[in-house]
Formats: structure tokens, C-alpha cells, sequence
């Protein structure tokens, strides 16, 4: 068993590179860190900001436990309402992870099976599809999510917002990111399908939908799996510009964002720790997943090594 | 290294001085706020951003001075006509801004646009029962009973010319549409709107042939409204605005401390509470409660008072900056209720031991309605407050927008409970009674921002007699007796009076009035 998996790790490009590369060790291990929190946070965090019964006003912007009149209850001190920030965090960061998750996802999906089709039928349906792509491309991703998100609260009604709204993020932000997914995988798509492997398969007269999942997929994971990762960290920063312009989630289940514009109004006053420690969290948790990324794309591509 | 830091410092001293020199000699003088007037026009909104913006372009019959004391502004003179009415003299040789004359005509055309169906301040003119016009420069208020205070509340009703507003079809006020006079002003006042851009800026000039000699040295004003305090306070010390209003409470002790500005604090008049939908048949945001209205049961209206610790909101959210209130109106108003000065206790306990008594042992869930761009730490103080409740099992579900989009909310009744912040234009007790405690009702022009309607047989039945009552002993018991009332039912839940917090550069002369209006003309650049 352990000279299999010896084995396999001497073999294993992608182990090797990575056992070899500090860097991206490190961006993995902050990257695990967050998503470790977060996923963990209702059993690690101090306290539930969500439950605003457990809240005391008079709790208010204590600052961290090393600075003067804080609290040992607050590690790193409470917001303007008297969260302890450190929980604040931690379900922030669950609730931005998540929706970049489910955004990513819905992109991915959404770009990819237009890509393949785009590829592998050519004609007048990849003129048309990639076009559109051409012209949301001249879009900012903020602008579309933005579009998205104030169309569909105009649309709903607002009982319904609240809980909605996780949803009209994730369709607003997979809609920002799927032309990503969708020029790559065409690409690719473009050279896999004039390959002998595909021509056989086509020979055989499989079904082209077989061919496209079955076959070409697979060939073609590596440029995904990079996009993946490096618009991951684009799509937890969307979600955190349209929180914090109080688009985003609702308020009172603070995403980084959230919790960053909350901060910010107390910028000149000294309690500095409301806006630091959000954004930081942010920042590491975007920049793990970005380095994550490049590691991923210079093991995939030969001529980068 | 030295070289470097003198350097440094060369340069930050240059970019300094230059900042001084370019204020020294500008007359421009930009300011902000977190509110944009609505409307520029001054019947359609009856709300403190729109009236105050417009007194530096419109003006009334009369006028508050920097004491909020009446004195003659378009009207030279005034004299009761016994007990039937007043009878105002004009001015003569006012002209409005695109030069036509003021006449008594106008003033009478002022009156019907502002007391008419579409207008949001004609509960002003409930005593009012005609307007006459005698000569050009003479016309009289006829009232339905003595009025002595008559005057003192109109000194925002502000003229408009007849013919300008028939040429633009701006004859009536247009509270949800737009009409010309919501985007234009052709007032008497000091300055004129050169451009205005709804949201964005509105700039101001002096107007050359104003009536009265002007205090200010102003020769341009560009008003921009910034909804984040915390970017508004970044441009004041950056100097690209030279005053803003307000600041935000926290930022008041580091203000102080540096120099080159300036922090203006006073007490406002402004009481801010909670409101309840009344009326209203069904809770319209619960998710457990259907087809009845818990809050038309005055035992839970006490429970969500009890749970409200005013103390720890005046403490924390406004930083020690406010006073708790028991009524509609501060100590400072004329006509205060001295015996009805205290606050229910703060008492979680009884809270819930009223709920259970009403019948919601385990609370409910509501909706709670919130501006966040309207008064100081509006939102926070919603936020602190639903955590409050929550703690009785009153589950509130918060939601918060921006006035533009908050009054037609409340018109259109989408509240369960809901906050306001109220100013009394008259600086009387009575002004309260009249637009939040009387039963709605359009024919008499009462209650018009008694937004969950509100009804009480004897209010209304005191509230004509305490506006012509001219004995103040008198008067006092029946404004006592109505706050008694007002207290016994919850009609609303009174919190704190709000701080007046300006800050300015200091290179800027103003006058802070308690009713929060920023006044133009006393504003000098030196």
C-alpha cells in the first residue's frame, strides 16, 4: 500500500510540482485554512452573529484583546453592533465561499457545455454563442452582476428578497464568468476535434454528445480546472464589491463585504479592527486561491516550465 | 535619508500652502449632506432636508431669525383681525428670481397650491378657512377659530409666482411624479439653483436683487448630497467640501482634536421613534402570525417598548450624543409636557410576561422599516433595536433603503413597525398632534404623516381646542392630557432627541438653527 502510494507520488507530475514548489505549499495551506473555518464555523466560532437575540449593544466596538478596554470574550474585538467579529468572520467568510462556490459552478457548467458545442458543432451556432461571449466580454464582470442583481430585484417581490438572494447572486455572478470558461474550452474543443481519437469515435458513429463528454472532456481539464480555481477568487471578490455596495447579501447575514462596508465608516474614528480583519481575510483567502491557480496553470502548460 | 525627509517635507508643505491659499480667496463654497432634496418644490414634501435646502431659495411670509424667533420676511407687517383671523403687508418692490413682482395674488395662489389635494403640507392650513386678497400688497388668513400661533407656523409656507407655475404647468404640487417645479425654483429668496442635478449636485448663486442685505460672502454654492458619512468625512478633510452635515458620532472627538476644522454641536429638535401600523388588519411581514394585528393590542405595544433600552442605544450607538425622550417633542418646545416626563422602565422581563399576556408567549415575527440615509446611525439604531427585541421573542425583520424609496413605502402602508424622526416646524407641542397623533383625515388636513393611522376620539377632539385655546395654563392640561393619552396607548415608542453634530473647516462663519436647516445667507468664507 505505501509502495503504491510511493509510487504514485514519484510518478505524479502535479505531486512532484507541487512538493517541489514552497509557494504554491503555503497558498494551499492558507487557501485550506479559510475554507477549513469556514465550512467549520457554527462548531469553531465563539459565538452565532446570525442570532440577533444573543447580541448586547453594549458589547459594541470592543477592540481587540491585546489593546486597552477590550474583553477576553472578543479575541479580535466586536463590530458596531456588538458582534464578536471573529465569528462575524468566520460565517462571513462560509456565506462568501459559498456563493463563490455555487457561482463558479453554475459558470463553469453553463460556460463549458456551450464551449464544447461551440467547438465541436462549429457553424453558425459558434458564430452566434461566441458573439454574444464577445460582447459580455466588452462588460466589466461587476457591471453584468450588478444588470443582473438590480433586474431581479425589481422583479421579486421584497418579502422575498432575504431569502432569494443567495440565488440571484450566484445566477448574477455565473452569468459575469461563464464567457471565461466558454472561449477556453471552444478552443480547445477546436484542436481535440480534428485529432485521429475523435475522428474514430466519430467513424464509429458514436452519438456527438458521447463523443463531446466521454472524449474530448476529459482531454481537456487541465485549462478548466485553472479557470476554475483562478475564477473562484474573482468570484468570492464579486461577491464581496457587491456586498460591501450593499447589493449583496442581506444585511443582517454579513458576508466579508458586508462586514468590510460596516468597517469603513469607522476608518477615521480609531477602531480600525472592524475594517482590518475582514479585509484581510479577504485578501489571503483571494490571493491562496489566485497563487493556487498560477501553480496550476504553469503545471499544466509545458512550455511555462 | 535627510535629504529625502526634507524633501518630503518641501513637498508637503508646498501642496499644504498651495490648499490654504486656493481656500483663502474662493468664494465657492461646497457642502454636503447624506439627503438630497427630493423636490425643489416646497409643497411637495414636508420633510426637513427639502424644506431647510429651500428656504435659501424660497421664502415665506415670515422667517425664523438665527434665535428661530418670527420676523418680517415678504410680509413687512402682520395684525390679528380680532378673533376671525391675521392680515399680512406685504412688502413692496420684492421681485422672484426671473423678475416679476410679488403680489398679494401670488401669495393666495401659494396658499391654494399648498392647501390643495396634492400638497403635502396642507395640514398647515387646517385653521385656515379663506384666503382674501384686500390690495396688492394686502391679504388676509381668515381662520376657522382664534389662531395665535398662526404665523409661527407658516414660516415654511413659502410663495411661489402664479404665472411662472401656470406657464410650466406647475399649478399643483406633484408628490410621486415629477412636474416642472420639482427640478426648477423660481423663489424670492437669497440665492437661485443655477443647475441642479437630481442626486448629484445643485449649484447656487446669490440672487443680485434680493430684497434683503445679504450676510454672506458667498459667490457660488455647490451643494453635493454623500449618503456614506464615512466618505463625506474623508472629502471635508481631504477639503474638497468645505462643511457637511452631520458627522458621524464616532469620528466627533478626532475631529475636535485636529485643526484646521471645526465641529458645530447643538440639540436638535428632532424626536426620533417608532411607529406601529395601527390599523392595519394582519401583520404584512410575519411569518407566524396571519390574519391579526398584534400591535393593535396595547399590551404589546408596551411589551416592544420595554425592550427597548434607551439608555444602552444613547450610550453606544449615539455615543453619549442624544437625550431619552418620553414624548413627541423635546424639552426645548413650547408646550413640553413637564408631568408626563418620564420613560417607561427598560424591563425585558415585563416585556415578555405582556407578550404571554396578550397571547405570544414565544413573540412573533414582523416587519420593521428602517431609512438609512435620514438621521444620524439610523440604521444602526434599527439594528441594535431588533437585537433588543429579539431578546423578548419579538423577531423583527429589519429592512433598510434610502428616503427616496422610504416615504412611498410608508404611504403605501408596507410596515409593520417603522421608524421616524420628528421636528416640530412650530416648535410647539401641537405640531406633532396634528401630522402623527390625529386621525388621518384628508378634508381637515390632519394626520397626514400619521403613517399607521393612529386614532383616538379624545385627541381629536382636544387637538381643535388646543390650537385656539388662547390661555397657556389651559392649553398646557390639554396637551398634558393628550401626551398622557398618547402614552397610556403606545401610540408610538418615543426614544431620544438626536444631536446636532455640523463640522466645517474653520475658515467657515455659519449659524447652526435647532431645526437643523443649513441657512446660506449666514454663511461667510473668510
Amino acid at each position: 500500500m505505501v509502495k503504491r502510494w510511493q509510487k504514485w507520488a514519484r510518478e505524479n507530475e502535479l505531486f512532484y510540482l507541487f512538493s517541489n514548489n514552497r509557494i504554491a505549499q503555503l497558498a494551499a495551506l492558507l487557501a485550506f485554512l479559510c475554507v477549513a473555518g469556514a465550512a467549520l464555523s457554527p462548531w469553531i466560532a465563539p459565538s452565532n452573529p446570525y442570532d440577533i437575540a444573543s447580541i448586547d449593544i453594549m458589547d459594541s466596538l470592543i477592540p481587540p484583546v491585546w489593546s486597552e478596554n477590550s474583553d477576553t470574550r472578543f479575541l479580535i474585538g466586536t463590530d458596531d453592533q456588538g458582534r464578536d467579529l471573529l465569528s462575524a468572520i468566520l460565517y462571513g467568510t462560509r456565506l462568501s465561499l459559498l456563493v463563490g462556490l455555487l457561482s463558479i459552478s453554475f459558470a463553469c457548467v453553463l460556460g463549458v457545455s456551450v464551449g464544447l458545442m461551440a467547438g465541436y458543432l462549429g457553424g453558425r451556432f459558434d458564430a452566434i454563442v461566441m458573439r454574444i461571449a464577445d460582447v459580455q466580454l466588452s462588460l466589466p464582470a461587476i457591471l453584468t452582476a450588478l444588470l443582473i442583481d438590480g433586474v431581479a430585484r425589481g422583479i421579486l417581490p421584497r418579502e422575498q428578497h432575504d431569502s432569494l438572494m443567495i440565488v440571484v447572486l450566484t445566477v448574477a455572478i455565473g452569468l459575469s464568468l461563464w464567457v471565461n470558461f466558454a472561449r477556453t474550452v471552444r478552443a480547445s474543443t477546436f484542436v481535440e476535434r480534428n485529432k485521429e481519437y475523435v475522428q474514430s469515435a466519430e467513424i464509429m458513429g458514436m452519438h456527438p454528445i458521447r463523443i463531446m463528454l466521454v472524449h474530448i472532456l476529459p482531454n481537456i481539464l487541465g485549462p478548466i480546472l485553472v479557470i476554475l480555481t483562478v475564477d473562484l477568487a474573482v468570484a468570492v471578490l464579486l461577491e464581496s464589491t457587491l456586498s460591501f455596495l450593499g447589493v449583496g447579501v442581506p444585511p443582517n447575514q454579513p458576508s466579508l463585504g458586508t462586514l468590510i462596508r460596516i468597517g469603513t465608516e469607522y476608518m477615521f474614528s480609531g477602531e480600525w479592527w472592524i475594517v482590518i480583519f475582514p479585509s484581510a481575510m479577504l485578501i489571503i483567502m483571494v490571493i491562496s486561491i489566485n497563487v493556487l491557480g498560477d501553480f496550476l496553470r504553469d503545471a499544466f502548460n509545458p512550455r511555462l516550465r | 535619508m535627510n535629504k529625502k525627509v526634507t524633501l518630503l517635507a518641501g513637498v508637503s508643505l508646498a501642496i499644504l500652502l498651495s490648499g490654504y491659499t486656493s481656500a483663502a480667496h474662493a468664494e465657492t463654497f461646497k457642502w454636503a449632506g447624506t439627503t438630497d432634496p427630493q423636490t425643489m418644490d416646497p409643497h411637495a414634501t414636508n420633510s426637513a432636508p427639502v424644506l431647510g435646502f429651500l428656504n435659501n431659495v424660497y421664502e415665506g411670509l415670515v422667517r425664523r431669525n438665527k434665535e428661530m424667533k418670527i420676523e418680517p420676511a415678504l410680509a413687512e407687517s402682520w395684525e390679528q383681525l380680532g378673533a376671525d383671523g391675521w392680515r399680512f403687508k406685504l412688502r413692496s418692490g420684492v421681485t422672484f428670481h426671473d423678475g416679476s413682482a410679488l403680489t398679494a395674488d401670488d401669495v393666495l395662489f401659494s396658499y391654494e397650491r399648498a392647501s390643495s389635494e396634492e400638497s403635502d403640507v396642507r395640514s398647515w392650513f387646517a385653521p385656515v378657512k379663506s384666503v382674501e386678497v384686500v390690495d396688492d400688497l394686502t391679504i388676509d388668513f381668515l381662520t376657522n377659530a382664534p389662531n395665535p400661533l398662526f404665523p409661527d407656523s407658516i414660516a415654511n409656507f413659502m410663495i411661489m409666482d402664479r404665472d411662472w407655475s401656470a406657464n410650466n404647468a406647475a399649478e399643483r404640487p406633484s408628490k410621486e411624479a415629477e412636474n416642472y417645479a420639482t427640478r426648477n425654483a423660481n423663489g424670492t429668496g437669497a440665492f437661485t439653483i443655477t443647475a441642479r442635478d437630481p442626486g448629484v449636485k445643485t449649484t447656487l448663486k446669490p440672487f443680485a436683487n434680493w430684497w434683503d442685505e445679504l450676510e454672506s460672502n458667498i459667490t457660488e454654492a455647490i451643494f453635493t448630497p454623500i449618503g456614506q458619512s464615512a466618505t463625506g468625512m474623508a472629502a471635508l478633510l481631504s477639503g474638497e467640501i468645505d462643511f457637511i452635515s452631520p458627522i458621524p458620532l464616532q469620528d466627533v472627538p478626532r475631529m475636535k482634536e485636529r485643526d484646521g476644522f471645526r465641529v458645530h454641536e447643538g440639540v436638535e429638535a428632532r424626536v426620533l421613534m417608532f411607529g406601529f401600523a395601527h390599523q392595519a388588519d394582519s401583520l404584512k411581514f410575519s411569518d407566524d402570525v396571519s390574519g391579526k394585528n398584534p400591535f393593535q393590542d396595547v399590551r404589546v405595544r408596551q411589551a416592544a417598548y420595554q425592550a427597548i433600552d434607551v439608555d444602552a442605544l444613547v450610550s453606544k450607538v449615539m455615543r453619549g450624543n442624544a437625550q431619552p425622550a418620553a414624548q413627541l417633542v423635546s424639552d426645548a418646545m413650547r408646550g413640553y409636557s413637564a408631568a408626563n416626563a418620564s420613560r417607561l422602565d427598560y424591563d425585558p422581563d415585563a416585556s415578555k410576561q405582556l407578550l404571554a399576556d396578550a397571547g405570544y408567549p414565544d413573540g412573533f415575527s414582523f416587519g420593521l422599516q428602517c431609512p438609512n440615509d435620514r438621521y444620524i446611525n439610523d440604521e444602526s439604531i434599527c439594528k441594535a433595536a431588533a437585537s433588543m427585541f429579539a431578546k423578548v421573542g419579538l423577531n423583527a425583520k429589519l429592512t433598510s433603503m434610502p428616503v427616496r424609496n422610504y416615504w412611498p413605502e410608508l404611504r403605501e402602508d408596507k410596515f409593520d413597525m417603522y421608524l421616524l424622526g420628528w421636528s416640530p416646524g412650530t416648535f410647539d407641542a401641537e405640531h406633532p398632534i396634528r401630522f402623527l397623533v390625529a386621525t388621518p383625515n384628508k378634508e381637515k388636513k390632519l394626520g397626514s404623516w400619521n403613517f399607521g393611522d393612529y386614532s383616538n376620539a379624545r385627541v381629536d377632539e382636544l387637538l381643535p381646542a388646543i390650537q385656539t385655546e388662547l390661555d397657556d395654563a389651559k392649553r398646557q392640561a390639554m396637551i398634558d392630557e393628550v401626551t398622557k393619552v398618547m402614552q397610556d396607548e403606545v401610540a408610538y415608542i418615543p426614544m431620544y432627541v438626536q444631536p446636532l453634530i455640523w463640522a466645517s473647516k474653520d475658515n467657515i462663519e455659519l449659524t447652526q438653527r435647532t431645526d437643523n436647516f443649513f441657512i446660506l445667507r449666514w454663511v461667510t468664507v473668510n
